[in-house]
């Protein structure tokens, strides 16, 4: 995927920087993703489609709209492969949606809504709705595998508690799980319904969040699974993901409920990892400071 | 020499008026441009295309306005018109011209008039035509309005006075 920073996308559209801010600010679009030194990098495929749509519009805002809709032809392409059975088709949709996307974006704002779009249509209780899923899930899968290398020495430990990969949380998990090893970190997904050897996993990973993610499994399940890595692990920030339904009992635990959009999730999680990184850290400093005065004291006395 | 570089092409209408340019959200005309390429995009306010229609129909600064096209589909609303009809032109884009403006009762027998005339202006055939309006769902409110073409592409311009 070709991004732009911002001098190149105003300069395609033949307007400042500043407009170009303006109109995020405004209409949210174009969008931009950032880059690691947090400067904006523009998808090129979004501003061309902006500039084509400024050639014919009478206003900006239309001009966005149309833009928009003529990068959610991936989406509708997409379902209608989904909807027709044809895997190539559905393939080359995702294909054609990285062309012009991030895989964040391309799984956010093509993959997962044209399965909602599906599992409405059909009932996620269906054949189509089946066969659909598991291809996503296999895609998602796939991008997992090629995702590059952890490189942040972050583990997160996902207790899985969707019903299987036909649970329409399920695909929010998947996609959750590629956004955190594509941002770094090491993920190990485990079905919470299994205890069984559990703390030798736990032991081996020495995760620094662990994230319960999917509302099919009851309560006391998730609650004697998050007992077990606790034992095993020790105090570990826990996060749930996509069990809004059992919220009430968890608020009272301090656990953090992430918000249900995967990439929101994500990106929630890790600065939380972040954030506890630095405080033990200057836990650490704060300790070092009075061992230090300590021994000082000790030897003035 | 001075005299020289002050010459500068005009463009007429079909009546032989002057063609300007307008901003379709400030309405200000575009700023002037060195040896760059010209841009559609306004360099005073960066939220609206740059549009033509002819002077004795463009809107002055602060003027409120609408550009509808041919399905009268809303397709942009100047700053002013926001604040006048308390809409914002990002919800109003693409929503019915009739969401937002009726013939005001007394002068304009049906509803059908108005839409005729901004579709027939709207395909850049008509001339500039004044009418009365009034909000939708707001009564005892009526604004004077000039409907003319404007463009490009062809659109009707809706100037509310």
């Amino acid at each position: 995927m070709r991004t732009l920073k911002t001098s190149e996308a105003a300069a395609l559209l033949n307007v400042s920087p500043n407009t170009l801010r303006a109109w995020e600010r405004r209409f949210g679009y174009p969008k931009p993703q950032r880059s690691a030194g947090r400067h904006r990098l523009y998808t090129h495929g979004e501003v061309a489609a902006l500039r084509d749509a400024l050639q014919q519009g009478l206003s900006i805002s239309s001009a966005i709209s149309r833009a928009r809709e003529a990068l959610s032809t991936d989406t509708h392409t997409l379902v209608g492969a989904l909807g027709g059975f044809e895997l190539d088709r559905a393939d080359s949709a995702m294909e054609s949606a990285l062309a012009l996307r991030s895989v964040e974006r391309a799984v956010e704002e093509v993959l997962l809504p044209s399965l909602a779009e599906l599992g409405q249509r059909y009932g996620t209780d269906s054949a189509p709705w089946a066969f659909a899923a598991r291809w996503a899930d296999g895609w998602l899968r796939r991008a997992q595998r090629v995702a590059p290398p952890p490189v942040r020495g972050l583990a997160i430990l996902v207790g899985d508690a969707t019903r299987n990969e036909l649970d329409p949380d399920a695909l929010a998990v998947r996609a959750f799980e590629l956004f955190c090893g594509r941002s770094g970190a090491r993920i190990m997904a485990l079905p919470v319904g299994g205890v069984s050897g559990l703390s030798d996993v736990v032991e081996s990973v020495s995760p620094d969040a662990v994230v319960i993610a999917g509302a099919h499994l009851p309560d006391d399940d998730v609650a004697l699974w998050a007992y077990r890595v606790r034992a095993a692990a020790g105090p570990l920030p826990v996060a749930l993901f996509r069990r809004s339904q059992h919220g009430a009992k968890v608020r009272t635990t301090g656990t953090r409920m992430l918000p249900d959009p995967p990439f929101a999730a994500h990106r929630q999680l890790l600065a939380m990892i972040d954030d506890r990184q630095v405080t033990r850290v200057l836990e650490v400093a704060a300790v070092s400071v009075l061992d230090a005065d300590d021994e000082r004291r000790e030897a003035q006395g | 020499m001075r005299r020289l570089r002050a010459l500068r092409p005009v463009e007429v209408d079909e009546r032989g008026l002057d063609v300007v340019s307008f901003c379709g959200h400030c309405a200000l005309p575009p700023a002037p441009v060195g040896s760059a390429a010209p841009s559609r995009v306004c360099g005073h306010c960066g939220l609206g295309l740059v549009l033509q229609a002819s002077a004795d129909l463009a809107p002055r600064r602060d003027e409120p306005f609408l550009v509808i096209d041919t399905t009268l589909s809303v397709c942009a609303v100047s700053a002013a018109a926001e604040d006048l009809l308390g809409i914002d032109e990002t919800h109003a884009v693409n929503k019915h011209v009739a969401d937002f403006l009726v013939p005001a009762d007394a002068n304009a027998p049906s509803a059908e008039n108005l839409l005729a005339l901004l579709v027939e202006v709207a395909s850049g055939s008509g001339e500039p035509r004044s009418t009365v309006v009034r909000p939708r769902q707001e009564f005892g409110v009526r604004f004077k309005a000039r409907i003319g073409p404007c463009g490009p592409p062809h659109a009707a311009l809706l100037i509310l006075s």
